[in-house]
C-alpha cells in the first residue's frame, strides 16, 4: 500500500470539496471547525505500473488549509495526525505532499514521534523530493532545447538553491547537464556557502542580480504575493521552472518569449480512476499528479518500502538516478511545455 | 518598487519569525505551574470531573450489564477498572493539595446522566452504549491525550496507565455495535443527535478551567472527532453515515 497525503489549496476549495465529497458536518464549519477535524481517508485506489504490477494505496487529506499556516499548533497537529491515520491503516510508503512535508521539516516535527497510542515509523514516510527534484531536473532539460536555449551556453539561476530540492538540482545540473554557469539563490549565505564548497562550482549571487543573467531559472522558494518583477529585464527566451508550492509564477512572469512550466509535475501512461488529482486542480488530473506522491507510488512498485527522502540535504545523484530510472520504468513522464495551454510565447 | 526586490523579503514558512520562534520550544517545555492558586482552583474541577467520569463509568458497565447478563463478567471487569481509575484521578488530586469539587462535577455530568438512566429504564442498550463506551470513552481518551502532554510527573504517569485501559473499553463497546449494526444503525443515530451536542457543551463548559491547565480547547475538541470518529469508522460506519453524525457537533 502507498499513501499520499495532501490537502487544499485554500480554505474556500476545501469547503466546497468537502460538500462535494458529502462531508457536510466540516463542509459548513468555519475555520475553527477545519482546525478539529480530523484527517480523512477520503479515497482508495488501485494503480497499474508500465510493467504490469499492481499497486494499491489510499489519500488522505490531512484537512489542513494554508490558512492555518499561522497557526502553528494546529497545522503541527494536523500533520502528525495524518502521518498517524496512515500508518494505522497499514499503509507502508506514504509521501507527504504540498505545505505538510514544509511543515513536518521546518516545525522540527521528528520531535513528536508519539501520537496517542501510535508511536510513528518514519520509515513509512517520504517527502517526495528526490523524485521531485529530478523531474524539475529532466523538465528543464527537455525544454529549454525546445525553445531555442542551448544548454552548453546556459545560465541557470536556482531560487531557493539551499534547500532539499534545491541543493539536490544544483548538485545535478553542475554533475550531469554540462551548463555553461550556475548561479545559486538563497536567503541564508552560510548554507549557500557550504554548497558552494560542496559542490566546487555555482555563483552565489542575489535575485536582483541573478534574474538579468539567467536563461532559465528554477523556482524552489515559494514567491510572495507582493513581488513585481521588471520582465523587460529577462533574457529572452527565458525558461522559468516553477518549482515552489504554491505554484503562482505565471501570475508574474507573463511576456513575450517567457516559457512558464509547472515543476516537479509528473504524468503517468495511463488513467488512473481516482478523484483526487482533481481536487489538486491537475490539468488532466486523471494522469498528472505531484512528483513527490508519484515518488510513494514508485517505491511501492519497486517494494521500496523506507523513508527514501527524509531530512535535509540527504539527496546524492545516485538517489536521483535510481528514483528517475523507475519513474520511467513504471510509466511516469515530467509534463512538458506542450502541456501548458496558459504559456505566453508570441 | 521590482528594482529593490530581495530574496529577503520572501516571506516563506521559514522567514515566519514567530513561527521559528515557536517551533524551536518543544511543547513539554511550556508546562504550567502547577503549585499557583489559579492551577489549583481549576484542578479542584477538573480533577472532579475525572473521578466522577469514572465512578459514573464504573456505574454506567454494571447497569449496562443488566441488559447483558451473558456479558456480565466482561462488564464487571471493565467496571473494577474505572474504579482503580478513580483511585488514581483521586490520587492526582491530593499529590497537589487540591480538594476535588465533586459537587460541581456531578452536576456537569447530569443531563447524559439522566439520558442515560432513561435509556436503560426502556433497555435501549444502543443508547446506553452510544452514551458510555462511545461517546463518554472517546471524550476522556481525547482530554486524557491532551492532559498527558502539560501534566506534572505524577498525574502524568498515572494518565498514560488508564488511557491503555480506556483503549480496551473503547473496543468494547465498538464490538457489540458493529455485530448489531443492521439493527441498531437507527437508533444509534437518533441516540447520537441527541447526546453528542451534550458532548460539545460540556467541552465549552469546561474550556476556560483546561487553559489553565495548558490544556487547548481546539485541541481537546481535535482529540475528541478522531476518537469519536475511529470509533464510528470501526463500527463499519462510512465516511457519509459519520459526516452525518458528526454533523450533531457544530449545530
Amino acid at each position: 500500500m502507498f499513501g499520499l497525503i495532501g490537502h487544499s489549496t485554500s480554505f474556500e476549495d476545501a469547503k466546497r470539496k468537502a460538500s462535494m465529497l458529502g462531508f457536510d458536518h466540516i463542509a459548513d464549519g468555519d475555520l475553527d471547525v477545519w482546525c478539529t477535524a480530523p484527517p480523512q481517508l477520503v479515497e482508495n485506489v488501485e494503480v497499474k505500473s508500465a510493467t504490469g504490477i499492481s499497486i494499491e494505496g489510499s489519500y488522505i487529506d490531512s484537512c489542513f488549509v494554508p490558512e492555518m499556516l499561522s497557526r502553528f499548533k494546529t497545522a503541527r497537529r494536523k500533520v502528525l495526525n495524518a502521518m498517524e491515520l496512515a500508518q494505522k491503516k497499514g499503509i507502508n510508503i506514504t509521501a507527504l505532499g504540498g505545505f505538510t512535508s514544509i511543515i513536518f521539516e521546518n516545525f522540527n516535527l521528528l520531535q513528536h514521534k508519539q501520537i496517542r497510542n501510535t508511536s510513528l515509523e518514519w520509515e513509512r514516510f517520504t517527502t517526495g523530493n528526490t523524485h521531485t527534484a529530478w523531474v524539475i531536473c529532466k523538465q528543464l532539460e527537455i525544454n529549454a532545447p525546445r525553445i531555442g536555449i542551448d544548454l552548453k551556453k546556459a545560465t541557470v539561476a536556482v531560487i531557493g538553491a539551499t534547500g532539499d530540492i534545491g541543493s539536490a538540482v544544483c548538485r545535478w545540473l553542475i554533475n550531469k547537464t554540462g551548463i555553461s554557469e550556475l548561479l545559486m539563490v538563497a536567503r541564508q549565505q552560510e548554507p549557500l556557502a557550504l554548497l558552494q564548497k560542496e559542490l566546487d562550482g555555482g555563483t552565489v549571487t542575489s535575485l536582483n542580480e541573478a534574474l538579468p543573467k539567467a536563461d532559465i531559472v528554477v523556482w524552489v522558494a515559494s514567491m510572495p504575493k507582493t513581488i513585481e518583477i521588471d520582465t523587460d529585464n529577462l533574457k529572452k527566451p527565458c525558461l522559468m521552472i516553477d518549482g515552489g508550492y504554491p505554484k503562482n509564477l505565471d501570475e508574474k512572469f507573463q511576456g513575450e518569449n517567457i516559457h512558464v512550466l509547472k515543476g516537479g509535475i509528473v504524468e503517468f501512461f495511463n488513467d488512473i480512476g481516482w478523484n483526487m488529482m482533481e481536487l489538486a486542480e491537475m490539468q488532466n488530473p486523471q494522469r498528472e499528479m505531484f512528483a513527490c506522491f508519484a515518488e510513494a507510488m514508485i517505491l511501492e512498485f519497486e517494494k521500496c518500502h523506507t523513508n527514501f527522502s527524509w531530512g535535509r540535504n540527504n539527496i546524492s545523484l545516485e538517489k536521483m538516478e535510481f528514483i528517475g530510472a523507475a519513474s520511467l520504468k513504471h510509466g511516469f513522464s515530467a509534463i512538458g511545455l506542450d502541456k501548458q495551454p496558459n504559456v505566453l510565447t508570441v | 518598487m521590482h528594482n529593490e526586490l530581495k530574496i529577503t523579503d520572501m516571506q516563506t514558512l521559514e522567514s515566519n519569525k514567530k513561527t521559528t520562534e515557536e517551533s524551536s520550544n518543544p511543547i513539554s517545555l511550556n508546562l504550567p505551574d502547577f503549585t499557583t492558586d489559579t492551577y489549583k482552583d481549576a484542578y479542584s474541577r477538573i480533577n472532579a470531573i475525572v473521578i466522577e467520569g469514572e465512578q459514573e463509568a464504573h456505574d454506567n458497565y454494571i447497569s449496562i450489564a443488566t441488559l447483558i447478563p451473558n456479558e456480565l463478567e466482561e462488564l464487571t471487569k471493565l467496571a473494577r477498572m474505572e474504579m482503580k481509575h478513580k483511585k488514581g484521578f483521586t490520587a492526582c488530586g491530593r499529590n497537589l493539595g487540591v480538594v476535588a469539587d465533586m459537587e460541581f462535577a456531578k452536576k456537569f455530568f447530569s443531563k447524559l446522566h439522566g439520558n442515560f438512566q432513561v435509556a436503560l429504564e426502556r433497555g435501549n442498550l444502543t443508547t446506553c452504549l452510544l452514551i458510555q463506551a462511545i461517546l463518554i470513552e472517546a471524550f476522556a481518551i481525547s482530554a486524557y491525550n491532551v492532559y498527558i502532554r502539560v501534566a506534572d510527573p505524577f498525574a502524568k504517569k498515572i494518565t498514560e496507565g488508564v488511557v491503555k485501559d480506556e483503549y480496551l473499553h473503547l473496543n468494547y463497546g465498538q464490538e457489540w455495535l458493529k455485530e448489531n449494526l443492521s439493527t441498531c444503525k437507527e437508533e444509534l443515530m437518533v441516540a447520537n443527535k441527541v447526546n453528542l451536542p451534550l458532548i460539545k457543551k460540556m467541552l465549552d463548559e469546561v474550556a476556560d478551567d483546561a487553559s489553565v491547565l495548558a490544556m487547548d480547547r481546539e485541541e481537546l475538541m481535535e482529540e475528541f472527532m478522531i476518537a469519536y470518529q475511529d470509533t464510528l469508522m470501526e463500527i463499519g460506519l462510512d465516511n457519509r453515515e459519520i459526516a452525518r453524525m458528526a454533523m450533531a457537533a457544530i449545530v
